[in-house]
């Protein structure tokens, strides 16, 4: 049922209420899938725009009006795995979860994410490194505070048992190791590791061994993937 | 692009009869090529860097080169193979020798930071420009962290407390490659060894907990 049709006017009935970008968005999203994909195949340096007009199956002209060149549609994919990731983390926990309990549901929930689509994580752990270093420096910079967030209680500073950032660089050496290996969709087999790579620095290690041990039977129970 | 003592030509041989075998001229073409190329692409970039600017750097001449290699990568990945096995004798200089396991890693890993320091294009060459090469680098990378991850294993005995953690090993080499690589990115080669206190903390916390590794790291 729509609402407020009161005061329409004869034009307004007939303007359409889709947005007007819709198509351009679906396209611009297009070409960042396929330069994820295209990346996770045959890294950056490989892959070449025809591969992702062709992925994409847009036309050469379609690409150049949404990017630049090939670097600035990377960038813009890094962006769009980042932005995708830190969503699923945020959505992936209760209020009243225990702050270790909640780092423990949003690193499994980013894990799973990146397993279902192994080109997030390629990019993100190895292609992102030799590109582009200083988009992974904004992905700590981001992932960190919100990591930090479920430990305050006021928002007041957290003290660390274990340096946050070196936590981070581990578990994207520790993935990029696993992609590294062609076997993405087992990422999650790392969770016991990597939970405890998110407890840590904020809880301590007995905490962080504690939601690894959880991490571990989470993933024993679940459905075979 | 490097005058002075350090210009590789100076290593050249002689024009004309030297009467030198031809595994010394290649030796000394093909150790000439190897320092070249990583200096050169540190400089320039792995895409960028031409097998031109190497022969100028090496003072090698280009049919020379292609007797040696198959082209940029070929040489490249050259290097790479010589940097990482002198690392990996020191390390094992440094960690399989007697003493408590925590104390050797230390070792190890002071080894490992100084051995490191000694050149800053080689920290850069290793950890940076490799990651540049496109898809040869992943099986390289993989290859090569298992190597110390097995390593690390190796020299885990008696005195080694058993981690909880399967990968415990992993996380620790992941430890030292990530904090050496932010180092080396934010171009602070010199300083990695001040980072000993603070990677041996890192690498040992899943091993020993906070009190315990803390001990070690912070012994002097």
């Amino acid at each position: 049922m729509q609402k407020h049709r009161g005061f329409e006017t004869a034009a307004s009935v007939l303007r359409p209420t889709t947005p007007m970008d819709i198509g351009q968005q679906a396209q611009r999203q297009r070409i960042l899938d396929a330069m994820i994909e295209s990346c996770a195949e045959k890294t950056f340096t490989a892959t070449t725009i025809t591969d992702v007009v062709a992925r994409a199956r847009i036309s050469r002209t379609t690409f150049y009006k949404h990017f630049e060149d090939k670097r600035a549609c990377f960038d813009a994919a890094l962006i769009y795995c980042v932005e995708t990731l830190h969503e699923t983390a945020g959505s992936a926990h209760d209020p009243d979860d225990s702050p270790a309990d909640a780092t423990r549901g949003a690193t499994t929930a980013v894990v799973e994410a990146l397993a279902q689509r192994p080109g997030l994580a390629q990019l993100l752990s190895g292609d992102a490194i030799a590109v582009e270093p200083r988009v992974i420096e904004q992905f700590r910079k981001a992932t960190i505070p919100a990591l930090e967030a479920l430990w305050s209680s006021n928002g007041d500073q957290v003290e660390t048992y274990t340096d946050p950032r070196l936590a981070f660089g581990q578990a994207q050496v520790l993935i990029l190791n696993q992609i590294a290996t062609g076997e993405a969709k087992q990422l999650p087999d790392l969770l016991p590791e990597l939970v405890y790579l998110a407890v840590c620095p904020f809880g301590g290690h007995e905490a962080a061994l504690e939601q690894s041990r959880l991490a571990r039977k989470d993933g024993v129970s679940s459905p075979a993937r | 692009m490097n005058e002075g003592p350090e210009d590789l030509r100076q290593w050249r041989l002689p024009r004309g009869r030297h009467g030198l075998p031809r595994e010394l001229v290649e030796r000394s073409q093909r150790e000439r090529l190897l320092a070249a190329v990583v200096r050169v692409t540190v400089a320039n970039g792995y895409e960028k860097t031409t097998v031109g600017d190497i022969l100028g750097e090496a003072g090698v001449g280009r049919e020379s080169f292609y007797e040696l290699f198959d082209d940029k990568l070929d040489c490249m990945l050259a290097a790479h193979k010589v940097l990482v096995d002198s690392l990996v004798e020191r390390v094992r200089e440094g960690y399989l020798t007697e003493g408590p396991w925590p104390q050797r890693v230390k070792n190890a890993l002071e080894m490992t930071l100084e051995w490191l320091a000694s050149d800053p294009d080689v920290p850069r060459f290793l950890l940076i420009e490799m990651s540049t090469i496109g898809p040869p680098f992943r099986p390289i990378f993989q290859a090569e962290y298992a190597r110390f991850v097995e390593l690390f294993d190796e020299g885990r005995d008696a005195s080694a407390p058993a981690p909880e953690l399967s990968r415990a090993s992993n996380l620790a080499v992941g430890a030292a490659w990530a904090k050496i690589y932010e180092e080396v990115l934010r171009g602070r080669v010199g300083e990695l060894p001040s980072l000993l206190p603070e990677i041996t903390y890192g690498l040992l916390v899943p091993f020993l907990g906070e009190a315990e590794a803390r001990a070690v790291a912070s012994a002097a």
